[in-house]
């Protein structure tokens, strides 16, 4: 018969199974400490990082305002009569419902259930108020939605309402303005010193005058409806709207009066527009795919905006904005996966450590027992069920703390912790069961014994070999294809199989530092014990001879440099990130605080900063004009980057006493340009279309363009990738006169000095932006999770430490016995056993930072940190000295006290009993 | 062989206490050993030799009785003088050797003469004079794992003699070494008493290895039950 089919499965000895718990009850609770903390953070922290990546995409879209808006608009249909006019539509207000139930049915059940209800504006054209000299413009506006429009009360006069009574009416194109009612609102009204039944002076452009009159003047039932930020010019007068130095005013059209707005301009001149805001609180990290793509796919069908239909055209940023913020959530998943790599790696190393230790406790019971003819399937299913029922347990235990303190959990990544827990144990129990029952003896033939060596040698080799072609492979995974890209379609924080190899990339390189110290402590260990040996001092060569001895154990080093290169890395990460967003807010801010002048006070700018450089704790003041979106060619593109005009000196300056970036190419801005007429400019681009040596022109009302020539590259400024720095003095000479409307302000005063300017201006402060940035979701939760897993780490590595010095102290203090049977002083067997314990502790405290910093180095690149820190370009590894020190300093202190704890231990053991137990 | 015993034990108790559970492991002992002779200490396992051995060399303390070496009461010695009695007139070989595994045969050699701060000139003298005595001249320069069982435990000897000891104490010494082997070394050894003028206190459970020695001491459950007279000294060729 097949003696597969014979063979028996194993039968545990249940009294043993027991017995081996009972006796070793501490290392076996150890491990399922270990187990469900480790499980623990691996169960919360994919849940977590979810919930702040739900919170990061909720902020982003909130942050983002109407930008991130979908907007549907469609032209009308045409209103010519059969004499050659135009027809009145008196329906023209359900023209415009169905049009909004048009463009709601074609959002999709998706998309519709995160955007708020829709809101149609109905716009007519920008008409100049013709009335007073200073530039102002009105225009009127039709508010609709599923429920009718946002309230007003009439506090005077009365709503708008039609301008004919008749159902049918043809008008002439050449006929008289049509007249149009309109409200206005209180203060509106006021500004422009309107009564019910006046006329607004209005026209267009240079056409003829608009018949445009106030029916009433009403009072918004709630200013804060949703719906009146689409047209804020209702509620009040709105500077700056329609250029600088302009007032925009807005009349309220009614279901009425809309038919005669449309016929008071031209055919194409009154826009209608569904507007969709998304509801913030709707969205989910996971549901922002399914709404970009929906939002793509709709702006992929919509109609060309030159086509003359009622096919449905659609904007919107809103899938840009999901896209930025699902990168960024992306970069925190896969930061976080590369730490919690790093955790388990450093976790499954301690358990096998631990492991040993019990297996080490365990080797005479389970010599014993296979000496007494316990087969090696029975121990070997006595130890698995005991590992099983330990490392499951507690993982349970963990992952429902985790679901407890989480907002859900995560299983995953705990499966190689319990794995690790469940099967290190057993593999090693049963090893051990079955080298005690192999004949012992050292052969007598020279050739046998080097063959022994020789293979033991090549496992090793073997084993170190595929560990480092796992970390090249893992490593240039890593740099070609980066992390983000990897984790796009993954679920957040969730470890999928393509993302394995370069998420790992950290915690092998770790592996293979630590196996290159594995071959060199032994080296280091051999030279110092022939130096030694040269000396007169006793000890001196019996601690070397014991450092020797034990310098090739793997798993203690392994488990030391790992660990401690991983915390080390973490608190690299954390810092970097830390320092990431103090540099980001410099950056965003440009000084400790920034006005933002009024379009309409920027006259008033040059006085503005004089009074805030008098202020007490001010130390810089520097306005310049700064230009978002300012228009300057090349030779043949229009190309939009942010205008700097500004004080050159007085910018170096700020730069080179601030934490910005100093730009030396400053000081060639004021040296005369490189061709006749030519002004010198420092630009900058992301995308290489300004560049040094390129020729540009600024253009100007009623004047020629003034000619600008790259001569270097400019700093970021604000965060703007595309920035064209010129000095305000030579553009001056150019015949541009610059208008400041920034001041930047430094000193610890600054913000108190720009707090009460009493001008029409936005205050920026460093302190705030950089508070914001420090609470915001993925950046708070990243730096948590990497002090957190530091921390874990550092425990581990110190538990590592106590359990390797655990799992040999047997070993040692037989050694030091045998010493002391030769005269060894008790007292000096303490300097032995430090002589064994110190140099592989040594050897971490010195190189475990020092590759953590080289790993930090090797993959903070492929990690983006820049997207969690606002920075323009990724930051450069930040090494925290005074924390690696500490970790330093603390991996030594443990070693220094886990020596005389543990001489303090042994001495209490009669000689005799030492030597017996290793017998 | 001289008159005056080297070694004498008088009235030597030791319990053990498991539990509940006491055992007299060595239970009134008393015997006397003459200087320069070869001793089997034999009986079953469990039988209180190694406590024995343990107790003359100091490394347990009897909870009664006396234990005289050279007239030195070890039973009186704190934790430094049992040092300078290990350093100076007793040595140990073990069943497992005990060599350091990552010096030389000739550096596990010299321990003790470095223990003892014997100058390099006379300690490279010493050691080249008990490796030709245990045949490993040509061994020197190896380490322990280039080295068999039986070699092994010749360095043990060799380093065990090392500091000029008046009595070795070798606990079951071929234990781990088949019974050729077993038997060259328990050869040397007695060779060793008779060129070194050291006093061995073996303990063996082989019979074979009994015929070599001067007297035989019987142990069984804590008693010496007799005390026999030595077998005649049977020369046996080396080994290796």
């Amino acid at each position: 018969m097949n003696r597969w089919l014979t063979r028996r499965w194993p039968t545990p000895h249940w009294p043993s199974v027991r017995g081996r718990g009972r006796t070793d009850v501490g290392p076996l609770l150890l491990t399922a400490a270990v187990i469900a903390a480790v499980a623990l953070l691996a169960g919360a922290v994919p849940p977590l990082l979810r919930a702040a990546a739900d919170k990061a995409i909720q902020d982003t879209v909130r942050d983002a305002g109407t930008d991130s808006n979908v907007l549907a608009h469609a032209d009308w249909e045409r209103d010519d009569g059969p004499t050659g006019g135009r027809v009145r539509m008196p329906n023209l207000a359900e023209d415009v419902d169905a049009f909004l139930a048009r463009t709601t049915s074609a959002l999709g059940p998706d998309l519709d259930a995160a955007l708020l209800p829709p809101v149609t504006v109905v716009n007519g054209p920008i008409l100049k108020i013709t009335d007073g000299s200073a530039p102002r413009t009105f225009q009127f506006t039709f508010l609709a939605s599923d429920l009718g429009g946002p309230d007003v009360t009439w506090i005077a006069g009365s709503p708008p309402g039609p301008a004919v009574s008749d159902q049918y009416v043809e008008v002439p194109y050449d006929g008289p303005p049509w007249p149009v009612q309109i409200g206005l609102s209180e203060a509106d009204a006021a500004a422009l010193d309107l009564r019910p039944g006046d006329r607004i002076p209005v026209k267009d452009g240079q056409g003829p005058d608009k018949d445009v009159r106030v029916s009433g003047i009403y009072r918004p039932a709630d200013s804060a409806d949703p719906a009146w930020r689409l047209a804020p010019a209702l509620l009040r007068p709105v500077p700056g709207a329609d250029g600088v130095g302009t007032t925009r005013f807005n009349g309220l059209l009614s279901r009425e009066s809309l038919p005669d707005a449309r016929l008071a301009v031209d055919e194409d001149q009154l826009r209608r527009t569904v507007h969709f805001a998304p509801v913030p609180d709707a969205l989910t990290s996971d549901s922002t795919t399914a709404l970009a793509s929906q939002v793509v796919k709709l702006k992929a069908t919509s109609g060309s905006s030159s086509d003359r239909d009622q096919s449905l055209k659609w904007e919107s940023q809103l899938d840009t904005v999901l896209r930025d913020a699902r990168t960024r959530n992306n970069a925190a998943a896969a930061q976080a996966a590369v730490l919690l790599a790093g955790v388990l790696t450093a976790t499954v190393l301690v358990l096998l450590l631990a492991a040993d230790l019990l297996v080490r406790r365990r080797t005479p019971v389970l010599s014993i027992a296979r000496q007494r003819g316990a087969a090696l399937p029975d121990l070997g299913a006595e130890l698995t069920i005991e590992s099983t029922v330990v490392s499951v347990s507690a993982a349970a235990v963990g992952l429902a703390v985790a679901r407890a303190a989480a907002p859900g959990v995560s299983w995953t990544w705990a499966v190689p912790v319990v794995l690790a827990g469940a099967v290190a144990g057993p593999a090693f129990g049963t090893l051990a069961a079955a080298r005690a029952s192999r004949d012992r003896r050292q052969p007598a033939n020279p050739a046998a014994r080097r063959w022994i060596r020789a293979t033991g040698q090549l496992r090793r080799a073997a084993v170190e070999a595929a560990v480092l072609i796992a970390a090249v492979a893992a490593f240039v995974t890593l740099h070609q294809r980066g992390l983000v890209p990897a984790a796009s379609d993954g679920d957040t924080g969730e470890l999928t199989g393509d993302l394995i190899l370069p998420v790992s990339a950290l915690s092998l390189g770790a592996l293979v530092g630590a196996l290159v110290l594995l071959r060199l402590l032994p080296l280091g260990a051999r030279f110092a014990l022939r130096q030694a040996l040269r000396s007169r001092r006793p000890l001196a060569v019996f601690s070397a001879a014991q450092a020797a001895t034990t310098a090739g154990r793997a798993l203690p080093l392994l488990v030391l440099v790992s660990t401690t290169a991983l915390a080390s890395f973490a608190l690299i990460l954390g810092a970097t990130v830390t320092r990431g967003l103090t540099d980001g807010a410099w950056s965003t801010v440009g000084a400790d605080a920034r006005l933002d002048v009024g379009a309409d006070a920027e006259a008033a700018t040059p006085a503005l900063a004089e009074r805030i450089a008098a202020a007490p704790g001010v130390e810089q003041v520097v306005v310049a004009q700064v230009t978002d979106s300012a228009r300057v060619f090349t030779e043949s593109t229009l190309l939009t980057p942010r205008l700097v005009i500004v004080d050159t000196a007085a910018f170096r300056r700020l730069l080179a006493t601030t934490p910005l970036p100093d730009a030396p190419a400053l000081a060639r801005l004021t040296a005369p340009g490189p061709g006749p007429g030519e002004v010198p400019a420092l630009v900058r681009s992301s995308d290489g279309d300004l560049r040094t040596g390129k020729r540009l022109q600024l253009p100007r009302d009623g004047a020629p363009a003034i000619r600008l020539a790259a001569v270097g590259t400019a700093p970021s400024v604000g965060g703007a990738n595309d920035v064209v720095i010129v000095d305000a003095a030579a553009l001056t000479d150019a015949g541009l006169p610059a208008v400041p409307n920034t001041v930047w302000v430094t000193g610890p005063g600054a913000g108190r000095a720009v707090s009460n300017t009493g001008v029409a201006s936005d205050v920026v402060l460093r302190a705030d932006v950089l508070r914001a940035q420090r609470v915001a979701p993925l950046t708070a939760g990243l730096v948590r999770l990497a002090w957190t897993a530091a921390a874990v780490l550092l425990a581990l590595g110190l538990l590592g430490l106590t359990l390797a010095a655990a799992a040999g102290a047997s070993e040692r203090w037989q050694t030091l016995t045998r010493l002391r049977t030769l005269g060894l002083r008790p007292r000096d067997a303490r300097w032995v056993a430090a002589g064994e314990l110190l140099p592989p502790v040594v050897v971490t405290a010195v190189c475990g930072p020092l590759l953590g910093a080289l790993l930090a180095r090797l993959t903070l690149g492929p990690l983006d940190l820049r997207l969690l820190t606002g920075q323009a370009a990724d930051p450069a590894a930040v090494l925290p000295w005074w924390l690696l020190g500490l970790v330093s300093v603390t991996l030594l202190a443990t070693a220094a006290t886990v020596v005389p704890v543990e001489s303090a231990l042994r001495r209490r053991d009669r000689l005799s009993e030492v030597l017996r137990a290793g017998e | 062989m001289s008159s005056e015993p080297l070694l004498s034990v008088r009235g030597v108790h030791r319990r053990f206490r498991t539990g509940p559970t006491v055992v007299h492991a060595l239970n009134g002992v008393s015997f006397d050993v003459a200087a320069g002779s070869m001793v089997a200490l034999v009986g079953r396992s469990g039988s209180g030799k190694t406590t024995l051995l343990n107790v003359i060399g100091g490394l347990d303390r009897p909870d009664a009785g006396t234990v005289h070496v050279d007239g030195t009461d070890v039973t009186a010695l704190d934790e430094d003088g049992l040092s300078r009695l290990r350093r100076e007139k007793v040595s140990y070989v073990f069943q497992s050797f005990g060599l350091i595994p990552v010096l030389s045969a000739a550096e596990n050699v010299a321990a003790p003469l470095r223990m003892a701060r014997v100058a390099p000139t006379e300690r490279e003298r010493r050691v080249e004079l008990l490796l030709e005595l245990i045949g490993l001249a040509d061994h020197a320069r190896q380490r322990p794992a280039e080295l068999s069982g039986g070699q092994q435990q010749r360095v043990a000897i060799a380093r065990a003699l090392a500091a000029s000891p008046q009595l070795l104490l070798a606990d079951e010494p071929t234990g781990q070494l088949d019974a050729e082997t077993g038997l060259s070394v328990m050869a040397l050894l007695r060779g060793i008493v008779e060129s070194e003028g050291v006093t061995v206190l073996v303990s063996t459970h082989d019979a074979v290895m009994m015929a070599l020695a001067d007297r035989v001491i019987r142990i069984h459950d804590g008693h010496l039950d007799e005390q026999a007279a030595g077998q005649p000294y049977v020369p046996v060729p080396d080994a290796g």
